[in-house]
């Protein structure tokens, strides 16, 4: 049974014309590594919000993890691990790194529930994961707009996802970062936990077969498995782009 | 509670309220201005405040009615944010607008008809004129809030941190969300009495604020804010008295006071110009 199982999905945001995503299926399998890709306005980030129930599905079904995602949403958002797009900490913040990436635990934890021994100790390994045990005690406002994004990737890796989504993960990261990210992503997948990745920039790719998912006005026009350095051709043929334009 | 402190009972119910109330609001007032939500407490300062004179309208306890009116306007600012997709922000001006419209049409109204309302004690407080119930029930929010920090506060940590990352990582944000409007709602509708629909903002913003400017992390803040609230209070009741003057104004202006010396000697927002 696929761990990611989307049956027909549409999704509409309250006052839109029309649905975002709408007559969606789609498939994931443990183990595999998708790449979402596609113009602005494509719904891909709607596509990863309606998969951990953060936007409603108003019709077709969903499964996420064996759940219905209509009716128990916070229990597919426990197991879900999901890296936002946008965020911006103010300097003032008052969390550290260390204390954001624990929050990672909050939802799994449950209500009232302390965090135990193994909560700390799969945070410090998320932090070490990710390489940021220098920034461990660094408030979060006060990072780099990087250093914040790795933060964030370790918070949701400390919650030991069944499925991990990331929304643009490497926006703000270096060339260095982003293959060394795109490593601990492998070793993730090796492990059987998927990763679903909305990107614009496909450098660093790992050298794994990819699953590759085009979406175009809340559609999918394109779904079938490819090397990583097909992506961004398949992605411009796709999208009607041609010759060579920069991505990011 | 204070009598084998004080022998004033008058002083000693006014010391005990402000204390409650100043501890209750100011822990309550650390959530809210880092959830950028401060106008909560003059949308449910407001709220009592209407709630009050619809019981004086109707000739029941104003209290209880305060309460039960800032009770049903917790309950609209989740469901109505959600409902008409606003910022809670814009909810709350639109339901303080509301409040304020109710609270001065029955006024206006009871003057018409030849009963006279007197606003003043709800709008600034009285502090000279309270119950010891009252106080008691203060003390029950105080309570309630503390246990609600420590009984939630892993929650509430991941929401003043983030309220989207935190109902992305499974955190029940929407049910620790409404507890508290409920609590806030409960803390300001029995705090009106001492300093007044008017004065509750300062409360619940300033001790906040002022740890603010010191603190690196929320469980200081949860410590400092309630610790400056209790002593700038106590000391207002006690100057207020000694020199016969208005108690809550002078609370508020000594908290204010308090914050302006803070932003100045806030180590925080130096900047380092050294060299090396």
């Amino acid at each position: 049974m696929s761990i990611v199982e989307l049956k027909g999905i549409y999704t509409a945001y309250e006052g839109g014309e029309k649905a975002v995503i709408r007559d969606l299926s789609l498939r994931v399998d443990r183990g595999e590594y998708v790449v979402i890709g596609g113009p602005n306005s494509a719904g891909k980030t709607t596509l990863l919000e309606s998969i951990n129930g953060l936007i409603k599905i108003t019709h077709g079904s969903a499964s996420v993890c064996g759940l219905n995602v209509s009716s128990q949403a916070d229990e597919v958002r426990r197991r879900v691990g999901y890296v936002i797009q946008n965020f911006y900490f103010d300097p003032f913040t008052p969390f550290t790194v260390e204390q954001v990436v624990m929050m990672g635990r909050f939802g799994r934890l449950g209500l009232m529930n302390r965090p135990a021994r193994e909560d700390y100790d799969a945070a410090q390994r998320a932090i070490s994961l990710v390489g940021i045990e220098d920034l461990a005690h660094k408030t979060i406002g006060t990072c780099s707009g990087g250093q914040q994004q790795k933060a964030m990737i370790a918070h949701n890796i400390a919650k030991e996802p069944e499925v991990m989504m990331l929304d643009e993960p490497f926006s703000n990261l270096d060339f260095h970062a982003r293959e060394y990210l795109q490593g601990v992503f492998k070793r993730m997948v090796r492990t059987g936990v998927p990763i679903l990745m909305v990107a614009h920039a496909f450098d660093g790719l790992p050298d794994i077969p990819i699953h590759l998912v085009v979406m175009n006005q809340g559609k999918i026009t394109y779904d079938m498995n490819c090397m990583a350095e097909e992506v961004e051709d398949i992605i411009r043929k796709e999208c009607g782009v041609s010759g060579k334009c920069l991505s990011g | 509670m204070l009598e084998w402190l004080i022998e004033n009972n008058v002083v000693c119910h006014a010391l005990e309220a402000m204390i409650f109330a100043s501890i209750a609001c100011s822990i309550l007032g650390v959530i809210i201005s880092r959830m950028s939500l401060s106008s909560i407490g003059f949308t449910m300062s407001h709220a009592a405040f209407a709630g009050a004179a619809m019981g004086m309208f109707l000739g029941v306890n104003a209290q209880m009615s305060a309460i039960a009116f800032s009770m049903a306007v917790a309950a609209l600012i989740g469901p109505v944010s959600d409902k008409a997709k606003m910022a809670a922000d814009a909810t709350l001006g639109v339901l303080f607008a509301m409040s304020m419209a109710v609270a001065i049409f029955l006024i206006s109204y009871m003057e018409y008809m030849g009963k006279g309302l007197s606003a003043s004690a709800l709008l600034f407080g009285d502090v000279v004129s309270l119950y010891r119930e009252e106080i008691y029930a203060l003390a029950a929010v105080c309570c309630l809030t503390i246990i609600f920090v420590l009984a939630f506060y892993k929650e509430i940590s991941a929401i003043m941190f983030n309220m989207k990352i935190a109902e992305a990582a499974g955190v029940r944000v929407k049910l620790v969300y409404y507890i508290l409007l409920f609590i806030i709602a409960l803390s300001v509708a029995l705090s009106l009495n001492i300093v007044g629909g008017l004065l509750i903002f300062v409360l619940l913003v300033t001790p906040a604020s002022i740890a603010g400017q010191f603190c690196f992390n929320v469980r200081s803040m949860f410590i400092v804010a309630p610790i400056v609230a209790l002593l700038v209070s106590a000391f207002g009741v006690w100057a207020g008295f000694e020199f016969t003057l208005p108690v809550a104004p002078l609370v508020a202006l000594l908290l204010t006071g308090v914050f302006a010396l803070s932003v100045m000697l806030s180590f925080k927002r130096r900047i380092n110009t050294k060299m090396h």
